[in-house]
């Protein structure tokens, strides 16, 4: 018995030895990244890389946020302004629509969220390409041109609706997880820093860019002249236009203005693979009646001078079986989702609205001649005469007219024009039962607050 | 010990070339090591204690662990040496050790055993260990208990009868899945999955469905585990406690689902057949408002909203069609129409079984069909496969077992549930069909709901799961194993959009809308874990040792594409005739993992023992230098009444004291969470493919740990047939991974490390069972289980300031909600009014949702009564649970609103001052933020009880008596979650989710025919 003992327990403990040379391999438990997946340092090693990384922020814009079609400032602030009327049942757009937003919309939650996304590819990008050494200096210059712009032309967006909001410029998370918000003001002077320094690095470099579907730095200065314009800046807004206005030229066919070719585009987000046309053209557009989601207000229609061409061409309208009802529509982009050519992008920024900033800067400074010809450029074009209008209250209010009738369901252009211009409570108060004079901002979303408590206090009213 | 290398290297070498050339070679190698005195040839009769034969009954030569089995007529024959001892046992006779001492005929008289308790052996996975010796907590269900319930998935069998383990059905739609906790929440991430592991190999449970494709039908939770037939099962265990789950390491935190497959037995050849056919309805319908008491509410709430003088104005009939367009008396029970179909089930299965002394073996083979309740013909079938061979040598030192089961399903579903649609149309939405027998669109002021059935939703899976264990005995006491695993499971399903079945207002044709989303997933994985164990036993003490080792690897596959555009619907199925196919994900990831493992048991005078076991684990979900992490346990039993002054207490008969700690952990995290990483996402802008920022770099998180203790007592009463289990847990999870959600100011909505925070699970479970009654004809047992868990959340390190401040609060349980605290309605304006309990004259979520409702339940439990009279067993099953749950205020809290709701909201309204009514004034909804609606929904009026007490099973089953000699036959009747006790509002106590097809009741008949 003791000898069978020791001779097994010997044994065993060989056997435990032996299994034990089987183990403790680190190299084991160490597995390969999969082939959907690259790790952030790879990506900044090529071109083609960085650019599939910019690309994913412009589809981010255009599939989700404050200005995809589907659920951008195009229609959001066209109902919560007196562009749109709203027919639908969704309570988050109705709580729009009757200037009811309550904090936890998700649709508030969302521009917020997707927003600062977009702002952390732009800063992940910005961070890559300053370690990168792999690249030339020319690509490397206009990608973080792109990146920068990108991260203005967002924080702009934001602080257009939310007010003070914080500036991200880094990706580390720890911080930006207990940012607090940054006066407006401050937030403006972020942003055009930013723009300046990406129309530089941008201007250096040469890119083709037949569609205009990327950022260039035209894109930078038309942003900054709506920028300086909105911070009234007239100077600056002025030169940068007049930039603009030297470079591009109008498209003379009010029917083609927003057409993928028009010359007079300045930066539009490529359409999606399917349906092939934007996502504008599918919001508004009415089918049919029912069906309708949005109509063209009363108030709109009026506005619209006899004979002004953008009336026939750029709206449309329809009429239920029974022939009692007519409801009006955007008709600016034109190709639905059934038209599977490809013939509309989605357009950001043209040319006529810097004719418009450069009209209202020169009022400002003064110079109402050039003010006049410049917003009769634009009458011209829709087939209407020439302005008269000679002081510069009823110049101002002419560009404001001519601007709801110009930029109409465009990115939410009469809202920010009526907000800016200290209009909204006279405007929409009239029209609007639940309007309250802190409507002018929108709350931070409700989550948000929640998860960073240093974003307090909520904006006003909420 | 000091070991020269070159010794060493030697030493494994010869092992190596013995473990390879041994099975070849097994007497020449073995030779003369091992000397048998004489054998002689035994043979005898068995008879039970009315001397009638007993078959089947397993002899064994102790010494020589050889044996066979006795025939039909009791006899038997076994060769062994003069001086062995033979032993004796059957399931449900106590067991007998005979001494040869020379004899050649040994007839043996068998006494019948009421309760088992010596003879139920319990797998725990590396090992096995006997009921009264356990250390560990162990629950177990077996065969005989799970064949009474018609039932698809193996986690529905396990519904009530096992304390601690909490299951609830996600949904009644065939082939959906099911939430289970096992003792509990243990992590703030929310997984509980415990480790699933089929015949000693790890199965992945985790669904691979997309949402882009089931997630309005199964809700993107296709189980794998219904590829598990659980006629095939002969048993499932859950370890529990730490004792029992250390050697399962890093997965054993939620603990760990052992299921064990039928296997052959010895004996002449069997084949048994099984049919059965089940019928399948809703439990409940909601008590809904009529046409009358609908619109009555609708009219009222546009008028109190103002609005009635838009009313007539065909422009706003888009608002109301219900109330202007359609018609004023039509009325039709949606409810009725859209989920009160009867759920056919049929089920066939044949098995083959049967065995020499070597090899034994069995094969079965089964088919499925189960239609639903919704109108169509939507219908989920399961084909399965499963077979295995036993063997061993005539030496009885080597043996293999093989084991393989393949399952095919194939779901074919509508692909969206109707329920919502059932629970919330208007009373006089219009027909289905028009005159033509065409979906009817009523001049396009309505979604046909049936249009949703032509929308389908498939899914066919393949699973194979595969496993080898082959153990030799190098020594008497020395054995090699090894067990070696592989499964495969791939799932295909899709999902079509025709543009037919949307409303003709959109304009949508096949060319410009109608689309084909596919899911082509895969897992696979092996496992390989060679094992060595040696036990000795001296005269009164014993000792088992086992060590191992694993290695296991699982890939995973995930391919989901999108077709839009075809040229005409019917070639929907076809991708390739899709004008646009985008890849909406393309995923794969690799798991790797090792480990070692091993188990010390010493036994002294079967009084005493102490079991320990630990596990060094490596992840490969872990970053450099975090992979690796060591677990392990300690577990000591005292078996009191082996002591002297017990042996003759004639109440007490068995009794035992054991307790258990240890740590276990998780890697449930999924994979390369610490990598920062860019992802291919499919889209593309103009061409060029884009990368999306898909995680944060954070090298430095580890594993969550989870620390168990737990205490126990075991008494059997006059000889056992009363016995009473009862057991104290407290298990302390810490070091948390948490996907920690952010601030969206981030760009990420989560970040994945470890938390500094601890939660503590802890109660109390109670196993009784009893036989209350046994004569010759009568036998009646009670079997009941009750847990009662306690949770709270002991440690957060800042949590006030963190991202869960608004979700938790230190000392209450994870399961808690925080809401608004309701004041009711106003008797004064009809508006709900809600607690500022900040007082600051706003009501905001941060400072205001105060109220706290814990949905975990108190506690549950279930109840079994069998009463076997003659040739008939009856057995019926109580589960009950006490909990609260979301009511259907959460989903509607205003009268009038264009959706049917509870006739409670028609009743209760408030419609004058002076009302005290719980519900508010009736309002069209069309203007938001006008009442404090919304808040009412998250408030603690939406939260109600939901206790509940079910009659989970009733089985009547009938032996047709001796028709010919060996032919079994037995016919039986089952009902399943016949009956519910419960004051609960909505459809269902158990799936409060309100939205969902709640569990279905079934009735099934069924037929057994064996020989």
């Amino acid at each position: 018995m003791k000898m069978k003992w020791t001779s097994s327990f010997r044994k065993t403990i060989v056997a435990i030895w032996a299994l034990i040379g089987f183990v403790g391999c680190t190299d084991f438990v160490e597995a390969d990244p999969p082939q959907n997946i690259m790790i952030s340092e790879t990506v900044f090693e090529d071109a083609s890389t960085v650019e599939s990384a910019m690309a994913d922020m412009y589809v981010s814009m255009r599939e989700n946020g404050m200005i995809s079609g589907n659920y951008g400032f195009t229609t959001r602030l066209a109902i919560y302004s007196d562009e749109l009327d709203y027919y639908g049942f969704n309570t988050r757009l109705l709580e729009f629509y009757q200037n009811q937003v309550l904090s936890p919309n998700a649709e508030v939650l969302s521009w917020w969220s997707e927003a600062y996304a977009v702002v952390y590819s732009a800063n992940a990008i910005v961070e890559g390409l300053e370690e990168s050494t792999d690249l030339e200096e020319d690509e490397r210059n206009r990608f973080l041109g792109q990146a920068l712009f990108v991260r203005g032309f967002i924080h702009s967006l934001l602080v257009s609706v939310f007010g003070d909001v914080p500036y991200i410029t880094s990706t580390d998370y720890a911080p930006n997880n207990q940012v607090s918000r940054m006066p407006e003001v401050l937030v403006y002077d972020r942003i055009i820093s930013d723009l300046e320094r990406a129309e530089e690095l941008m201007g250096m470099s040469t890119i083709e860019n037949e569609e205009r579907t990327v950022p260039d730095s035209f894109a930078a200065k038309a942003l900054l002249a709506r920028l300086y314009l909105y911070t009234e800046q007239w100077e600056l807004a002025s030169t940068e236009a007049t930039e603009l206005i030297e470079a591009f030229s109008l498209e003379d066919e009010l029917g083609m203005v927003f057409l993928k070719g028009s010359p007079e585009t300045i930066w539009q987000l490529h359409h999606g693979e399917f349906p092939g046309n934007t996502q504008e053209a599918s919001q508004l557009i009415i089918p049919s009646i029912p069906g309708q989601s949005f109509a063209l207000t009363n108030g709109l229609m009026s506005a619209f001078e006899d004979g002004d061409g953008r009336r026939s061409e750029w709206v449309d309208s329809i009429m239920n079986a029974e022939e009692t009802i007519t409801l009006y529509f955007p008709h600016k982009y034109k190709a639905q989702f059934d038209v599977t050519e490809s013939l509309e992008h989605s357009i950001q920024f043209r040319l006529a609205e810097q004719y418009l900033i450069r009209s209202e800067s020169r009022t400002h400074l003064g110079d109402l001649v050039g003010a006049r010809k410049d917003l009769n450029v634009i009458r011209n074009r829709a087939g209407l005469q020439d302005i008269m209008a000679d002081s510069e209250s009823g110049l101002l209010e002419a560009i404001l007219t001519e601007r709801r009738v110009e930029l109409f369901t465009e990115q939410g252009h009469r809202w920010f024009d009526l907000k800016r211009t200290d209009r909204a409570t006279l405007v929409l108060g009239m029209l609007k039962p639940y309007w309250e004079d802190s409507d002018t901002l929108l709350p931070i979303p409700e989550m948000e607050l929640e998860a960073n408590p240093n974003l307090l206090p909520q904006n006003q009213g909420y | 010990m000091k070991k020269s290398p070159i010794l060493l290297g030697r030493n494994k070498l010869f092992l190596f070339l013995y473990i390879l050339l041994s099975p070849l070679l097994p007497q020449k190698l073995v030779a003369g090591k091992t000397f048998y005195p004489p054998q002689a040839t035994i043979s005898g009769t068995i008879t039970d204690t009315e001397g009638l034969p007993l078959g089947g009954v397993n002899i064994v030569v102790e010494s020589k662990n050889i044996g066979t089995i006795s025939n039909m007529d009791g006899t038997y024959s076994i060769k062994a040496g003069p001086n062995d001892i033979l032993f004796f046992s059957i399931v449900g006779f106590k067991a007998r050790n005979v001494p040869i001492e020379g004899k050649t005929v040994i007839n043996v008289q068998m006494e019948e055993d009421v309760t088992q308790l010596g003879e139920v052996v319990l797998n725990a996975g590396y090992y096995t260990v006997s009921e009264k010796e356990r250390t560990g907590n162990i629950a177990t269900i077996k065969t005989e208990v799970m064949e009474k319930q018609p039932v698809g998935n193996p986690l529905a069998a396990m519904q009530g009868h096992l304390s601690g383990v909490n299951i609830v059905q996600n949904t009644g739609v065939p082939g959906g899945g099911f939430e289970i906790e096992v003792r509990g929440r243990n992590f703030i991430n929310g997984v509980t999955d415990p480790l699933y592991i089929v015949d000693g190999v790890p199965f992945g449970s985790q669904s691979l469905g997309s949402d882009d494709i089931s997630r309005s039908i199964v809700y993107s939770d296709i189980s794998p585990l219904n590829a598990i037939n659980p006629n095939d099962i002969e048993s499932i265990e859950v370890l529990k406690d730490a004792d029992a789950t250390a050697i399962y390491g890093s997965r054993g935190a939620n603990g760990v689902v052992l299921i064990t497959t039928k296997k052959g037995k010895v004996g002449k050849t069997r084949f048994d057949a099984h049919l059965s056919t089940s019928l399948g309805q809703v439990t409940h319908f909601m008590d809904l408002m009529d046409t009358h008491q609908y619109l009555e509410v609708r009219r009222e709430g546009v008028s109190n909203d103002g609005l009635d003088g838009f009313l007539g104005v065909p422009r706003y009939d888009f608002y109301w069609p219900d109330i202007t367009l359609w018609g004023q008396d039509r009325y039709t029970d949606w409810q009725k129409e859209l989920i009160g179909g009867t759920a056919y089930r049929n089920n066939a299965q044949l098995s083959i079984s049967g065995g020499s002394d070597c090899t034994q073996f069995l094969v079965s083979g089964s088919y499925l069909k189960e239609t639903t309740v919704f109108p169509g013909d939507a219908n989920y079938k399961r084909a399965t496969v499963h077979s295995t061979i036993s063997h061993r040598s005539n030496n009885d030192r080597f043996s293999l077992n093989l084991s393989t089961s393949y399952t095919y399903e194939d779901n074919l579903l509508p692909r969206s549930d109707l329920s919502i649609q059932a629970y919330t149309l208007a009373p006089n939405a219009p027909a289905l069909f028009d005159k033509d027998g065409s979906l009817n669109w009523e001049n396009n002021t309505w979604d046909n709901p049936l249009a949703g059935l032509e929308e389908k939703f498939g899914a066919k899976t393949n699973t194979i799961l595969a496993n080898a264990l082959i153990s030799y005995e190098l020594l008497e006491d020395l054995q090699l194993r090894a067990s070696i695993g592989y499964t495969d499971y791939s799932l295909d399903s899709y999902r079509t959009l025709p543009s037919s079945t949307r409303n003709p207002r959109f304009n949508f044709t096949p060319q410009n809308y109608s689309n084909l989303t596919t899911n082509e997933s895969k897992r696979t994985s092996w496992i390989v874990e060679p094992q060595i164990q040696w036990k000795q036993d001296w005269s009164r003490f014993s000792m088992d040792v086992l060590l191992g080792t694993t290695f296991q690897q699982q890939a995973t596959e995930q391919l989901v594409m999108r077709g839009t555009g075809f040229p005409n619907n019917s070639l929907i199925f076809n991708l390739t005739a899709a004008e646009l196919v985008e890849v909406r994900s393309s995923t794969d990831s690799e798991y790797k993992y090792n480990a070692v493992f091993g188990r010390v048991n010493l036994k002294h005078m079967n009084r005493y023992i102490l079991n320990l076991t630990g596990r060094r684990d490596g992840s490969s979900r872990f970053g450099p230098g975090k992979q690796f992490g060591n677990f392990g346990a300690v577990g000591l039993a005292w078996v009191f009444t082996e002591e002297a002054i017990f042996t003759d207490s004639s109440v007490l008969s068995f009794g035992k004291i054991r307790g258990s700690y240890g740590t276990t952990g998780s890697d449930n995290i999924g994979d390369y969470q610490f990598l920062d990483t860019y992802t291919v996402t499919g889209a593309d802008y103009g061409g060029i493919a884009t990368l999306s920022p898909s995680g944060i770099y954070n090298p430095d998180f580890g594993w969550e740990e989870n620390k168990k203790l737990e205490a126990g007592l075991e008494l059997g009463f006059f000889k056992d047939r009363v016995f009473v289990n009862a057991s104290w847990y407290r298990n302390r999870s810490s070091n948390q991974l948490v996907g920690v959600p952010l601030a969206a100011t981030t760009g990420f909505p989560e970040l994945t490390g470890n938390f500094d925070a601890t939660v503590e699970n802890s109660g109390v479970e109670l196993d009784f069972r009893s036989v209350n009654l046994v004569s010759d004809k009568l036998k009646w047992s009670t079997t009941f289980n009750l847990t009662v868990p306690k949770s709270k959340l002991l440690r957060y390190d800042g949590l006030e300031t963190s991202t869960f401040a608004d979700s938790y609060v230190i000392g209450e349980p994870l399961s808690i909600v925080k809401l608004y605290h309701s004041l009711g309605v106003n008797p004064e304006t009809g508006q709900y009014e809600i607690e500022d309990y900040n007082g600051d004259g706003a009501i905001s979520s941060s400072g205001d949702r105060q109220w706290i409702e814990d949905l975990a339940p108190k506690f549950y439990g279930g109840l079994g009564n069998t009463i076997n009279w003659g040739d008939l067993t009856f057995d019926i099953f109580l589960q009950f649970k006490k909990q609260k749950a979301y009511n259907p205020i959460q989903d509607n809290a205003v009268p009038g609103y264009r959706r049917n709701a509870s006739v409670d909201l028609f009743y209760d309204r408030w419609r004058e001052p002076g009302d005290v009514k719980p519900f508010q004034i009736a309002s069209s909804g069309l203007i938001p933020g006008a009442s404090n609606e919304s808040l009412q929904r998250r408030s603690n009026a939406a939260v109600s009880d939901a206790s509940f007490i079910r009659i989970r099973n009733i089985s009547m089953n009938y032996k047709v008596p001796h028709l010919v000699d060996g032919l079994d036959v037995n016919v039986y009747l089952q009902g399943q979650n016949l009956l519910t006790f419960t004051k609960y509002k909505g459809p269902d106590p158990e799936q409060t989710l309100n939205n969902r097809l709640p569990p279905l009741r079934q009735l099934t008949l069924g037929l057994k025919v064996g020989f």
